[in-house]
């Protein structure tokens, strides 16, 4: 076997040098040994090594050919392939000899236009020429293949044998569609000149940008509908003009001068020149100038393609929202610059009046607690009054800024965990002097289950304190107060009520305004600064929270409900 | 010994009341109008405290305050700044600076010596 192959192989390799002249000639004579044997096989020479060497000879032509052969015996039967039908098909020589044709390449060649050719076809006719058949092979994909096929009637071994070659013509047919269909576009563009100009000028006519096209001495050839109206000019005045000239020499624009004369010639093309001119007839235009040379074909003429955008209207439009912006930057600025003055002062306020109430405060204070010497009743009772005096301005004083403060967005909420039921009975205490002087009873309803909630500490003391000494204020000696608080979904719900002089329905918008005060007998004996509600609300709601307050009308007391979240959504 | 005060305040009411609540209270109270006389005054006294202004006519108290700790003889005197002014903007300045203490005004005359003296080590 091994020595077969060795010879089989250098057999070959011998057949290869032979020219392709040589190898055409000599497939010429295998085609037509049939007919008329080779003179060199004369009858000295035995009929099977002659029949051995043609099948050598013609195998070896089959090898060298550059297009994919096949060599089928009478039954469809592979009898040899070449070299190149194994590389163009991807199969192996294993899996090709002796098979079916219809088989090879798990059955992807059982290709119906294939069976109809060699089985009806070539019968009949022993040769087809250029059979064109495209098949989708599973491993290669889609290929169209250019069939040739001779049916080869063989004496000496007294059977047929059928020659099939099979071009691959794939990508020549993608060479060709394409060539195909550049031809088509090109027939599709070929149309006649007037079609070209009317096309153009339809082109022209149908655009809302203002356009004129010039020849080469910058005269106008045609202008668009758009050109006319805006400009206000007539075609019969305005075609085969100097551009200049149009419009009366309206258009002698130095700008316009220099862009089609200087720029353009140089650079053939320039966009978005705004050019502003005052014109006679229309006024004063500001124009976007947008401009194309085109050389034609036939001869040296050339055409400018001038576009002018009117943006007139576009440009105040743009101006004035400029100056808008402007101006609202300014105002931005300003505001700024006020709120930062105001709080400026609101803190310069805050110190200028501390500081002689320090004083006031401070000196009476210590006179009053008689440090350095005795005062006598008189003495001790005004200088009681300078005292109480001080401290409500004092408390006047911080409530304004407090509200000052919340209004322009200055109050900052310094949170932290607060253990309310504690809280709030520290608080009850602060006013139990109050209440054990004005003989009120204060009923305490504190839910065992209420949490602690992230809120501003001395915040949440003051609206509570507020709250509870409006109560005591405004309810007659004898009365009652009370404080319910419980849980509520995710918040806390806190009620300050009395059985005081209550809230006539008229007055329930005004008790927030801040200095309003209700009217009553009560109301006169306490000392109040009448921003202490308004306040409080304010505070609730910074939290997060909202406040409430119910009355069923005067002298039937009134309840203050608020709420606040058990965690606070308010970022610090 | 009595303890040493410096009073350092622009205003002569306030001077006057805190110079009177301290020496009440036991201390030798000295007095400055201004920060420039204040880091003298604490320079040569050497005082266990030192009441503070926070806005003084030729610095701010915290100015004064740093050029104090800068000098080894001034450095570990503590200082409690007395000030008016409610916005917080003031605060952290003061909480920048080691070994101080902070009371709003207006002070509250009976307990202002005490609220002194808890800063003296």
């Amino acid at each position: 076997m091994c020595f077969n192959h060795h010879f089989l192989t250098g057999d070959l390799m011998k057949e290869d040098n032979k020219t392709k002249k040589q190898l055409v000639d000599e497939l010429t004579e295998l085609r037509s040994q049939d007919a008329a044997p080779k003179k060199s096989i004369t009858g000295s020479i035995s009929a099977e090594l002659a029949a051995e060497e043609s099948r050598r000879y013609a195998e070896s032509i089959v090898e060298t050919v550059r297009e994919p052969l096949l060599v089928l015996d009478a039954d469809l039967k592979i009898i040899s392939a070449n070299r190149n039908f194994y590389g163009t098909f991807k199969v192996t020589p294993g899996e090709t000899i002796g098979t079916f044709i219809y088989d090879l390449g798990n059955k992807q060649w059982d290709i119906p236009k294939l069976r109809e050719l060699l089985e009806e076809v070539l019968p009949k006719k022993e040769a087809f020429d250029d059979f064109e058949v495209a098949h989708n092979f599973q491993d290669i994909g889609q290929k169209i293949m250019l069939l040739n096929a001779r049916e080869i009637y063989r004496k000496d071994i007294g059977a047929k044998m059928i020659l099939l070659a099979i071009e691959d013509i794939t990508e020549r047919r993608e060479i060709e569609n394409g060539l195909e269909k550049t031809r088509k576009e090109l027939e599709a563009t070929k149309i006649s000149e007037d079609a070209a100009r009317e096309y153009a000028e339809s082109l022209i006519n149908t655009i809302r940008e203002p356009l004129i096209a010039l020849d080469q001495d910058l005269r106008v050839v045609t202008a668009s509908r758009s050109f006319y109206e805006v400009f206000n000019v007539k075609p019969e005045e305005t075609v085969g003009q100097l551009i200049y000239d149009l419009g009366n020499k309206q258009w002698d624009i130095p700008k316009l001068r220099e862009l089609l004369e200087t720029i353009l010639p140089q650079k053939t093309t320039f966009d978005n020149y705004e050019v502003e001119h005052d014109f006679a007839t229309i006024g004063r235009r500001i124009m976007l100038l947008n401009a194309r040379q085109i050389e034609r074909v036939l001869g040296k003429e050339r055409i400018i393609l001038l576009a002018i955008e009117d943006i007139t209207e576009r440009r105040e439009i743009e101006n004035g929202l400029e100056k808008a912006h402007e101006e609202l930057k300014e105002l931005a600025t300003e505001l700024k610059r006020t709120a930062r003055v105001k709080s400026e002062f609101l803190a310069n306020m805050s110190h200028e009046l501390r500081t002689p109430l320090n004083s006031i405060n401070g000196f009476s204070e210590v006179l009053y607690d008689e440090t350095f010497g005795p005062l006598n009743k008189k003495q001790k009772i005004y200088v009681n009054n300078v005292l109480s005096s001080g401290k409500h301005l004092l408390l006047l004083i911080n409530q304004i800024l407090d509200m000052a403060k919340v209004e322009s967005g200055k109050m900052t909420l310094a949170l932290s965990s607060l253990p309310m039921k504690s809280l709030l009975n520290e608080i009850s205490l602060l006013v139990a002097d109050m209440v054990s002087k004005k003989k009120l009873q204060l009923l305490l309803e504190i839910a065992e289950d209420l949490p602690n909630i992230e809120a501003d500490e001395l915040n949440v003391k003051q609206i509570i304190y507020n709250l509870l000494s409006n109560a005591v204020k405004f309810t007659p000696e004898g009365g009652k107060i009370g404080m319910r608080a419980k849980k509520a979904d995710s918040e806390i719900e806190i009620v300050i009520w009395d059985r005081g002089v209550g809230i006539a329905p008229e007055n329930m918008e005004k008790i927030f305004e801040g200095f309003f005060r209700v009217d009553t007998p009560y109301s006169r004996v306490t000392e109040g600064t009448g921003l202490g509600l308004p306040l409080s609300k304010k505070l609730v709601e910074l939290h997060g929270g909202k406040l409430s307050v119910e009355s069923a009308g005067l002298n039937k007391g009134a309840s203050v409900r608020f709420t606040l979240p058990i965690v606070s959504s308010k970022v610090v | 010994m009595r303890k040493k005060a410096l009073v350092v305040d622009d205003n002569a009411n306030n001077l006057m009341l805190e110079k009177d609540l301290l020496e009440v209270a036991g201390f030798e109270v000295f007095e400055a109008e201004n920060a420039s006389d204040g880091i003298a005054m604490a320079r040569r006294e050497k005082p266990d405290i030192i009441i503070m202004d926070v806005r003084l006519p030729d610095m701010r108290g915290t100015e004064a305050a740093m050029i104090l700790r800068q000098d080894k003889e001034t450095r570990d005197i503590p200082i409690v700044f007395v000030t008016s002014s409610v916005m917080a903007e003031g605060r952290a300045e003061i909480d920048d600076i080691t070994n101080t203490g902070f009371i709003s005004k207006p002070i509250n005359t009976r307990t202002f010596a005490k609220e002194i003296s808890q800063f003296i080590k």
